[in-house]
């Protein structure tokens, strides 16, 4: 046999050829090195020439420019709110920062408000226990913290002419020294002072001293009190109501607010720490399949080796470029042999995956193709064209098998 | 249109437009003619609609080269393509790529160059045949001529670019 043309060595390539000619042409280029050279030298044309064909892919659309639309009236109206998938997918990621900020201030005053609802709880139950009591009435138990400081300042001190209510609240100097006095004889008494009367009586004291060392003349408590204390009480009851009262208002409220910042100090000090707020660990996303991998090939082979293994030129879709060739086992395959491999021409047609599969007939092996199958024969080779198009689309192609 | 044509359509157009356009370099020129082609086959529906199409196809390209000619117009072979820029330097490199093929495809001789466009789309050496009206055995010799040519002017132009640049 002469040396090999290279027209003939593309149609050997091209899959033109019958199997008789393959095997004479394989058959030389066993023996004839130059032959063989030459053939890698055309493989490698005729990749390159295809890849280079290829480069001149069209763009997916058309390139024509398309008028704009005329403005219609509808143009006109201010445009409608974005639909929600069409909305930016950022906006719909939080800000880690935020969302901590946000949990923690969720926490707080989820605590805030059960104090408020079981201090509020205990208030009420204390009044209903205890009607006659006035309703600021401090609990022993609040006595124990430091009462707040007096609301009572002297002209001094302020700079400010007195006001109507700053006199009001202040008693009389007269008045301080007798219930001094008298607080630790209804003790004698057995007469326990209502704790509200005792906080009053802790403001007074603190109002009096806070006055002692103001520069307002206190007049001596000795000479005052001589004579006043008894024409004064009924005078200085409803002064001494009203300033028990407000004194025991100011100091509940401030209390309130001492004991909602402990608790919720306290409660939130219990919680764990705040952990920083990372965004949910991604899942290691899964090494993407590769075509080979979905293809269920597990050995690519070329043209030539496709062509030995079926023994026939390989059928394939025309205007449809192969990804590749590989060989799968044959019991994937419907009436295959399941000992021997079966040639899969493997193209990806927008994104989906078509399998035009091959094998050899054997002698007295049964076709088993139906009509309007896509599994049949064509002369002594099982085609059987399957993938991830849907029938109708695998019918149309099947037109196209050469 | 008849529902065989509508399914040549659907099975050809893209291709057809395809081979079009690597043929002139214009996308809209491939659809006119495209169209054109389809237009000629509801006139005439083809008996083997395949090789037809693709032969009346490129006869068009070679009226309408002729006429441009005439009418002194310039062949736009090596025209880039007028698509607006999609990314920076990838975009640039794919249209410098593809004026590159272009004007190695050029170089080629007009039944090289079709015999070529039509195995890229998928034609056997029988309807490359038919389609060019060459016997079965010459288009192995004119496919490897082609491919041949093509590769090598291809590299010469990038050897150029290479010692020019």
């Amino acid at each position: 046999m002469s040396h090999l043309d290279e027209g003939t060595l593309h149609a050997l390539l091209d899959g033109e050829l019958e199997l008789s000619e393959v095997k004479e042409i394989q058959i030389h280029l066993g023996i004839c090195a130059a032959c063989d050279s030459r053939l890698q030298d055309v493989k490698q044309f005729l990749a390159e020439a295809d890849r280079l064909v290829g480069a001149l892919e069209a763009p997916a659309g058309s390139s024509r420019t398309r008028p704009e639309p005329e403005p219609r009236p509808a143009d006109t109206i201010p445009p409608r709110n974005p639909p929600p998938w069409e909305s930016a997918p950022e906006l719909l990621l939080p800000d880690p920062l935020e969302k901590t900020d946000r949990r923690i201030a969720s926490r707080v005053f989820k605590w805030a408000a059960v104090i408020l609802v079981v201090f509020g709880a205990e208030r009420l139950i204390q009044g209903a226990l205890q009607p006659d009591k006035p309703r600021l009435e401090l609990s022993s138990r609040d006595l124990t913290r430091p009462a707040p400081p007096p609301a009572v300042v002297s002209q001094q001190e302020t700079g400010r002419p007195e006001s109507a209510v700053t006199r009001q609240v202040r008693p009389a100097p007269a008045a301080r020294a007798p219930l001094a006095k008298a607080a630790p004889e209804r003790k004698a008494a057995g007469d326990q002072p209502a704790p509200a009367a005792a906080a009053a009586l802790d403001e007074l004291d603190t109002a009096g001293a806070a006055a002692k060392d103001s520069e307002v003349a206190v007049p001596d408590t000795q000479t005052l009190a001589t004579g006043r204390a008894d024409s004064g009480a009924e005078q200085n009851t409803e002064s001494q109501d009203l300033a028990t009262r407000m004194a025991a208002a100011a100091a509940l409220e401030e209390l309130d607010r001492e004991r909602l910042r402990s608790r919720a100090n306290a409660a939130t000090a219990s919680l764990p720490p705040p952990r920083a707020e990372l965004p949910p660990a991604a899942e290691p996303a899964p090494a993407p399949r590769t075509l080979e991998q979905r293809a269920q090939v597990y050995l690519r082979i070329g043209l030539d080796e496709a062509v030995t293994q079926l023994g026939r030129p390989v059928h394939v879709i025309e205007a449809l470029s192969p990804e590749f060739i590989g060989l799968t086992p044959g019991r994937l395959v419907p009436g295959a042999d399941p000992n021997r491999p079966v040639v899969r021409v493997v193209y990806l047609e927008r994104g989906r995956m078509i399998m035009l599969d091959q094998q050899r007939l054997r002698t007295g092996q049964a076709p088993g193709a139906a009509a309007g199958s896509l599994r049949w024969t064509q002369g002594d080779v099982m085609l059987y064209l399957h993938g991830e198009p849907s029938a109708d689309v695998l019918r149309n192609l099947q037109r196209r098998v050469r | 249109m008849t529902a065989d044509l509508t399914q040549l359509f659907e099975l050809y157009y893209e291709s057809l437009v395809r081979m079009l356009y690597r043929r002139t370099g214009d996308r809209d020129r491939a659809e006119d003619l495209a169209q054109e082609t389809f237009a000629r086959a509801v006139a005439a529906p083809p008996n083997n609609p395949r090789p037809w199409l693709f032969a009346v196809a490129l006869n068009l390209v070679r009226e309408d080269g002729r006429r441009a000619l005439r009418q002194g117009r310039r062949l736009e072979l090596l025209r880039s393509d007028d698509r607006p820029p999609q990314g920076p330097e990838a975009d640039l490199e794919r249209n410098e790529r593809s004026a590159a093929v272009r004007s190695a495809l050029a170089t080629l001789g007009e039944r090289d160059r079709e015999a070529l466009l039509l195995k890229a789309e998928g034609f056997n050496y029988e309807e490359i045949a038919a389609t060019l009206g060459l016997s079965k055995g010459a288009v192995g010799t004119t496919l490897a001529r082609a491919r041949r040519r093509l590769v090598e002017a291809y590299r010469s132009e990038a050897r150029g670019k290479h010692v020019a640049s």
